[in-house]
């Protein structure tokens, strides 16, 4: 067994237990060896989350933003002008949570990591495209703004065209002086408040 | 009308004047509710105005008018929380969609509101105030030991006497306006907003005011004591006031985008911060105030 065929077989192994081949492999490699123990270590944690009362539904929210933002998720969540999300879904989905939580936590994780071991990166943490209609992230949510609430669209579209121009000029300005902290953490602030926006336009409340 | 749902209801005592009709179409209903100490009141409402204000005893009382019978509102208590949700029907509009709340509660309860047209507003409270809104304009004043949160994205927002608070403001394009706002940590971050503070700068707290491109404006009086540090990246600052020199400076200093020092004891520290906006830290005449 090879690392590709492992990995291929990893659900099946976190279900029923490992094989004598994956065992084999697993004994050999380490990298394999790391993941089977992570992930295994996470669908425990997520076992033991299963019974717990269903999370606030801005936990919801904020874990679909940043994977929306992560790129790991796409247009779903946008389709039709649901105000209220079924109770069931989430029930079904809920022993997700806590993996969902983990990747948001080792990715911020990473990112604050990177920040601090190389602040001048933070200039190029997301490229804002120099267009006028900012990134294919805002388009995806204006457009489902403007299926939801019509009304509202064109203050969210001034609003990113608004903090993606701060933000091209903050990058700009990083540029010409890297390790100016107080620009870094403009840049980050201007960072959260795009954030802020995107969590303000996927906000599906609920009593 | 109203959706009520069942078990959940179980310790609220609501009463609904539900079909008195106030204008052409609209429907007021009014729920009461039994609370404890501390209770929670939440209410989230797409379009129309938010008003919470304190009242004596136990109770929620909550007068809801609909605009017309393309909405709903659907409540709930669980506990000690209270639960109120407009709930759009298909063909609603900005208009037709529109509830005006107006919530009494104890003026210890926690209240977290929700509009995307607003105007919200708080007084007279003391617990957790939290608010959010798209282009509503937000208002809280009168309040004494609180937490005040708050989100809008082209909403003014506007505090006044709130004492010995916990705030934290947000806004991407409204103007954020603090009037004798005091507390242990006041902070404020807009993008393209202007930021005014008027007030002494007390309670030995931290205050960060901070924009991206809008400007800051801070009044102070003479007597203040704060230290106070004021930068921006690409704008001017200017300062009334003779401050007694630091002797490290957290930035780089140039005359004209920075400056930094300490005012009375420097009891509270102040952060002026801008990356193009003009900053303006002014004295107070202690006749005007």
């Amino acid at each position: 067994m090879n690392c590709a065929e492992f990995q291929e077989l990893l659900p099946e192994i976190l279900d029923s237990g490992e094989t004598s081949e994956s065992k084999v492999h697993a004994h050999s490699c380490k990298e394999c060896s790391e993941l089977y123990a992570e992930l295994r270590e996470i669908s425990q944690a997520a076992l033991l989350l299963r019974g717990v009362e269903e999370p606030n539904l801005r936990v919801w929210n904020s874990i679909e933003i940043t994977l929306r933002q992560e790129g790991l998720i796409r247009d779903a969540a946008l389709a039709g002008p649901a105000l209220v999300p079924g109770h069931s879904r989430n029930w079904r989905l809920a022993w997700l949570v806590p993996i969902a939580a983990l990747l948001v936590v080792m990715t911020s994780g990473i990112a604050i990591f990177q920040r601090n071991s190389q602040p001048q990166s933070i200039a190029n943490l997301t490229p804002i495209s120099t267009a006028d209609g900012g990134t294919a992230e805002d388009q995806e949510i204006l457009r489902a703004i403007g299926e939801r609430t019509p009304t509202l669209r064109a203050t969210y579209a001034a609003d990113l065209q608004n903090i993606n121009s701060y933000i091209r000029d903050a990058q700009d300005s990083l540029k010409n002086d890297p390790g100016d902290e107080e620009a870094q953490r403009a840049l980050m602030g201007a960072y959260e408040q795009r954030a802020m926006v995107y969590e303000m336009a996927f906000e599906r409340p609920l009593p | 009308m109203m959706r009520s749902r069942g078990n959940l209801t179980k310790a609220a005592v609501v009463t609904i004047l539900a079909g008195v009709a106030f204008g052409a179409g609209e429907i007021r209903k009014e729920f009461r509710y039994s609370v404890g100490p501390k209770a929670t009141v939440s209410v989230t409402n797409q379009y129309g105005p938010v008003s919470v204000r304190p009242i004596a005893g136990n109770q929620v009382i909550v007068t809801a008018v609909l605009n017309s019978d393309k909405v709903e509102v659907d409540q709930n208590q669980t506990g000690n929380r209270v639960n109120m949700f407009s709930r759009l029907l298909p063909g609603a509009d900005g208009e037709t969609g529109k509830v005006e709340y107006d919530l009494q509660v104890p003026s210890d309860a926690n209240v977290m509101l929700h509009s995307n047209t607003g105007p919200l507003s708080a007084e007279g409270l003391t617990g957790e105030i939290a608010m959010e809104g798209t282009t509503a304009a937000v208002e809280v004043r009168n309040v004494d030991d609180a937490h005040v949160h708050i989100k809008t994205l082209d909403g003014p927002v506007t505090l006044t006497n709130v004492q010995k608070g916990h705030v934290e403001i947000t806004s991407v394009s409204g103007d954020v306006n603090l009037n004798q706002v005091n507390g242990m940590l006041v902070e404020v971050n807009s993008n393209s907003g202007k930021i005014h503070y008027d007030g002494n700068f007390g309670d030995n707290g931290q205050y960060r005011l901070m924009s991206n491109t809008g400007d800051i404006e801070a009044f102070a009086p003479d007597t203040a004591s704060i230290d106070v540090s004021a930068r921006s990246i690409h704008g001017q600052v200017e300062n009334d006031f003779r401050l007694e020199p630091e002797q490290t400076t957290p930035f780089l200093m140039r005359a004209e985008s920075a400056f930094s020092g300490t005012l009375g004891k420097a009891a509270s520290s102040v952060k002026l911060h801008s990356f193009s906006g003009k900053i303006h830290l002014k004295k107070r005449s202690t006749k005007s105030k």
